[in-house]
């Protein structure tokens, strides 16, 4: 217990409950969980994520790196949200992480201690890497579920997320990232110029590092210098101020992505924000020093230690001491004495901090130690005490260790600006050895960075910048911004810093505290050999826990740089990518989930398809009847009567999601014939004829039925799956490889529903459903095409047969598609028709020996499904050129045939592979594979399509289909893929 | 998210296009010998830099676009009709 509230901060004095691991706590309204937290005294939070040392609030942003809870419970748990970050609700449900039975006593600590005492340690650097290389055995039986156990954060939720998030495109003339001083600057300057504005804030308050500042008479102007901004641009109409928003990254095009966090029904928003000019106005922050156990609770930035007793009226403890290398913690401990906390210590490394510090901290009776370091944290789990010594003139020894009390340590090794989402554009930050920390190189078009985040981190200056930036960036845009008062006072940023990078002190000293990192770690990866920065992230792990190393990586590719005797600036730092934070993936979804996932199309027919009681199947992008099961029929049952009905009677399935395009111009035999490899000039008016695509490669496209309307119309069809490829294709064709023909192409795959009719009693069905159209043979051969009306509708009628039996496709207009449909229907009974679903249309296909989508894979010639003799030669098409080449016309190639079961009754699974031995494991010869297959109630046996190595020459021959995921093998004949009907008597009758 | 300037739409998010293929290669001749059609399918360039490719505005006004796009940094330098080129209307 060593926290407490200490004055009002900024928050007024309104009152919520939270539970905190199921107990109830104060807050008050304005409260992070991390400030409520230790308000209440809380001081360890959770345990961490490898070594389960005991943690707490560290920070007061989203650099935090202790506090870690579990927001809410069941499907709307958080798992790993800041605490820092979350605000308190009335109600809020927050739980400890990664501790059993509770963070103050956890069962898993002894993982440090193991730590300690094996050499090498369990868990150090490359533990990953090294655990790999013991014996495998070893790695499924103990190791994986013994880390799995021992290290980790939240445990993700078990059932779906409830609630709902939302994805919102925006354009603005002008994004500012950021809303502390500079990034308020910016906005009202440029929202003068009645240019569109969006400011993003990570945080529920604007302010930024203003918020670390006091609320008191001596602060008023400044503060009100704030809130007048604030106010002013929540009043201009053309700015959007987005809180509780973090912009996590920056794309092409001055494309911003940012995830809002919203009360209400929506939980986020996911903006996608398109910018013509960036302000990127981020901030700093600041970065722990290295010392020992620097990761005990209590130990936190001074900065956020300031911005708690400030702005959130708590006081991190009662007895502060202050680690610094830099002059910015200063103001920390002056803060504390003035609201009468006791600072029992100012320890800075530095040899002489100036004369106003030196004087501030004498009237204040605070003990300063020059040329000092904290060398180690003391207490069971939170601060206690600090073990201090002096630091020697080169800094790498100390001497004169002693105790000193306190029970928070305030540290501060300097401030790292936020160079990430200016880095994002691809252009690397450079090393600023004034600051000691990397800043923006190369600035990214249409962007600009000011402030903390540019290196720079003087108030009125960093404002200056933000002006100036605003300016030029309206002024680019035409427009001109307005001016804005200054702030009424200064403050300095991380100045006179002198750079200590780690303490050379015993010790376990935490880097990356968030992930279980140490300076020794960092050694080590040096001594193995990992000394590349890009290596070290990987090898230790630094830097990728969800903080992203906002505090880490400055300090750790310093005690790398020092290994290797090269400056900060030689070794570099990792690239920076998106996300910069942890962001939900819902928000990427947004409602896009579930049923919503991809949007379903139907045919006109789908209600009376409902009615009929039929199973759907998505096929393609559309919802398809796969069959219509009669009281107490599976699915099997249900296509062996639908099939045999076909064959027997008359039967009508909707086959809408055929692509259907028109094409129309002087030019489009010509252009047919360039597409297809057979002749299409020839096609006579009111004749249909079977084509197939080419790729340029040779390898057979898409196949198809087109009919010719007049001499310069056609009406194409496609297969369900390509209707999008082939248009676009078509297309392309048109503009760029042959503009000289005079074609226009459209597709009408949405005009026309349709439905084929067959069966033997099709023709008869047909002439009763449309009388005024002749279906005689010598007025509607076999391949011709009759346009018709029927009761309003535009029709289409083609005789042609997917399924062997004489049998027509009807196209009608789609508001009247039902209609026709249900004139065949009524015409139908007397014929006893029938509907019939997918799986026997997959059935009456596969019987009759004709390809489709699951032969038409992408990889077979026309010589593998027997169409070879279809190609012209007296044409050139699109493939010709390429077909014929040695591997593409091998007699050994897979080619099509037809499989039936040797037992009758015995399925062959699609997939199998074809071999000769009845026992072939693994690495057999395999000869082949089955494409589809089919019960045929015509043959009562099982069937099935598949290419089989020279497959022509080896009818008869007996071979088997293995299955061997489920350890099946069926023994099958190879017979011709034309298994009814080989000479289309059927078709033509 | 790159943008591509449509000469018919304007700006456009490039989720509205899909990637055609490489436009600075030349179909051959229909009676081209086989090795020169092989080359025209198989051989492709990756350049490091500058690059034209044809684009298809499918979730617009499905045009044909060509588009200079440096390959490294993403600019879009110049988009225009597949008969046009870079150099004729700069």
């Amino acid at each position: 217990m060593s926290g407490f509230r200490h004055g009002l901060g900024r928050l007024g004095d309104a009152h919520l409950n939270f539970t905190f691991d199921g107990k109830t706590l104060l807050a008050r309204a304005g409260d992070t969980v991390a400030s409520a937290l230790l308000a209440n005294g809380v001081e360890v939070v959770g345990r961490s994520f490898k070594y389960h040392r005991p943690r707490g609030v560290t920070s007061s942003g989203p650099e935090e790196t202790g506090a870690l809870v579990t927001i809410g419970s069941g499907g709307k748990a958080d798992p790993n949200a800041r605490a820092t970050m979350e605000p308190v609700t009335q109600g809020l449900e927050v739980f400890s992480q990664n501790c059993f039975p509770s963070p103050k006593f956890d069962l898993m600590s002894v993982n440090g201690l193991a730590g300690a005492i094996l050499p090498g340690s369990l868990f150090s650097a490359g533990f990953y890497y090294k655990t790999f290389m013991w014996p495998a055995a070893l790695w499924y039986k103990f190791y994986e579920p013994s880390i799995r156990a021992a290290a980790g954060m939240g445990v993700p939720p078990k059932v779906a997320d409830p609630d709902i998030y939302d994805r919102i495109n925006s354009f603005c003339d002008l994004a500012v990232v950021g809303g502390g001083a500079a990034g308020l600057t910016a906005a009202l300057s440029a929202s003068q110029s009645g240019l569109r504005v969006v400011l993003f804030d990570e945080h529920n308050t604007l302010g930024g590092q203003l918020l670390n500042e006091t609320n008191s008479a001596a602060n008023t102007d400044l503060e009100q210098w704030r809130l007048n901004i604030i106010e002013a641009l929540q009043a201009a109409p053309n700015v959007k101020v987005l809180t509780r928003t973090v912009c996590w990254g920056r794309f092409d095009g001055n494309t911003l992505a940012a995830h809002q966090s919203v009360d209400g029904k929506v939980r986020q928003n996911y903006h996608k924000v398109q910018a013509k000019k960036i302000i990127i106005a981020a901030g700093a922050i600041e970065r722990p020093m290295v010392f020992g156990n620097n990761d005990k609770p209590n130990v936190m930035l001074a900065s956020a230690a300031r911005r708690m007793l400030n702005h959130y009226g708590t006081a991190t403890g009662k007895m502060l001491a202050v680690f610094t290398n830099n002059d910015s913690a200063y103001q920390t401990a002056f803060d504390y004495a003035d609201a009468g906390i006791k600072v029992s210590a100012v320890v800075d490394s530095r040899q002489y901090p100036g004369q106003v510090l030196v004087d501030g901290c004498k009237s204040r009776g605070i003990r300063l130690h020059t040329q000092s370091v904290v060398t180690e944290a003391k207490g069971w789990q939170a601060v206690r005490s600090i073990e201090i010594a002096d630091l020697a003139a080169n800094g790498q020894s100390v001497s004169n260790r002693r105790r000193v009390t306190c029970d928070v340590l305030a540290h501060s090794g300097g401030w790292t600006p936020q160079v990430q989402m200016a880095s994002h554009g691809g252009k690397p930050p450079l090393y600023d050895k004034k600051i000691a920390a990397f800043v923006v190189g190369d600035q990214a078009a249409d962007t600009y960075s000011v402030g903390a985040a540019e290196g720079e981190n003087g108030l009125l200056k960093g404002v200056a910048q933000a002006l100036d930036a605003a300016t030029e960036a309206c002024a680019e845009l035409g427009k001109k911004s307005g001016a804005v008062t200054p702030p009424p006072q200064d403050r300095d940023g991380a100045t006179n810093i002198v750079p200590l990078w780690s303490v050379p002190a015993k010790g376990k000293q935490w880097v990356d505290i968030q992930h279980d990192v140490t300076a020794a770690d960092v050694i080590q990866s040096h001594r193995e050999g990992f000394v590349s920065v890009e290596h070290l992230k990987r090898y230790t792990t630094l830097g990728m826990a969800n903080d992203q190393g906002r505090t880490s990586n400055v300090n750790a590719l310093a005690i790398m740089a020092e290994c290797r005797g090269i400056s900060i600036a030689e070794a570099g730092t990792t690239r920076f990518r998106a996300p910069i934070a942890p962001v939900s993936l819902g928000g990427f979804a947004g409602r896009e989930i579930g049923q919503y996932f991809k949007p379903v199309r139907r045919t006109p027919m789908q209600e009376w398809h409902e009615k009929a009681g039929a199973v759907f199947v998505q096929a393609g992008m559309y919802m398809r009847p796969q069959y219509y099961p009669q009281t107490g029929e599976t699915i099997d049952d249900a296509y062996e009567r639908e099939t045999a009905h076909v064959r027997q009677k008359v039967g009508i399935c909707d086959v809408t999601s055929l692509g259907k395009i028109e094409i129309v111009g002087p030019d489009a035999a010509e252009f047919l014939d360039r597409v297809y490899i057979n002749m299409f000039s020839t096609l006579k008016i009111g004749k249909a004829r079977y084509g197939v695509m080419l790729r340029e490669d040779g390898i057979v496209y898409d196949d198809g039925t087109t009919s010719r309307f007049a001499e310069d119309r056609f009406f194409m069809t496609t297969t369900t799956a390509k209707a999008g490829p082939v248009m676009a294709y078509l297309e392309r064709c048109l503009e760029i490889d042959w503009p000289e023909l005079k074609v226009r192409v459209s597709s009408v795959s949405e005009r026309w529903g349709a439905m084929a009719v067959a069966g033997p009693n099709a023709r008869a069905t047909l002439m009763a459903a449309f009388p005024s159209v002749d279906f005689s043979n010598e007025a509607f051969p076999f391949m011709g095409v009759v346009q018709a009306q029927h009761n309003g509708a535009k029709m289409v009628l083609l005789r042609i047969s997917f399924s062997g039996e004489m049998a027509f496709e009807v196209y009608a207009d789609s508001d009247h598609a039902t209609d026709v449909w249900q004139s065949i229907i009524e015409a139908g009974n007397a014929y006893d028709i029938a509907p019939y679903g997918l799986e026997t249309l997959g059935a009456l296909r596969i019987e009759k020996g004709h390809v489709t989508g699951a032969e038409l894979d992408g990889r077979v010639t026309l010589g593998d499904v027997h169409m070879d003799g279809m190609a012209s030669k007296k044409k050139w098409f699109v493939g010709k050129n390429l077909k014929d080449r040695e591997g593409l016309v091998h007699p050994d190639r897979p080619q099509l045939v037809g499989l039936k079961s040797v037992e009758a009754r015995t399925p062959i699974a699609s997939g199998s592979i074809l071999v000769t031995d009845a026992n072939a494991t693994a690495g057999a010869d395999k000869q082949g594979w089955v494409s589809s297959m089919t019960y045929s109630p015509e043959l009562c046996n099982y069937i099935a399509l598949g290419f089989l190595r020279g497959g022509k020459d080896r009818i008869g021959e007996r071979i088997y289909a293995a299955y061997p995921v489920k350890g099946r093998t069926v023994e099958v004949e190879v017979v011709s893929h034309h298994f009814i009907d080989p000479t289309n008597e059927r078709v033509k009758g | 998210m790159m943008r591509i300037n449509c000469p018919y739409c304007g700006a456009r998010e490039h989720s509205e296009f899909t990637y055609g293929e490489d436009a600075t290669r030349t179909t051959p001749d229909s009676d081209a010998p086989m090795e020169e059609w092989n080359k025209f399918v198989y051989q492709r360039d990756n350049p490091a830099g500058e690059h034209i490719e044809y684009w298809h505005h499918a979730f617009g006004c499905r045009a044909w676009l060509k588009v200079q796009r440096n390959t490294l940094t993403h600019d879009i330098s110049w988009v225009g009709l597949p008969h046009e080129n870079p150099e004729a209307t700069s």
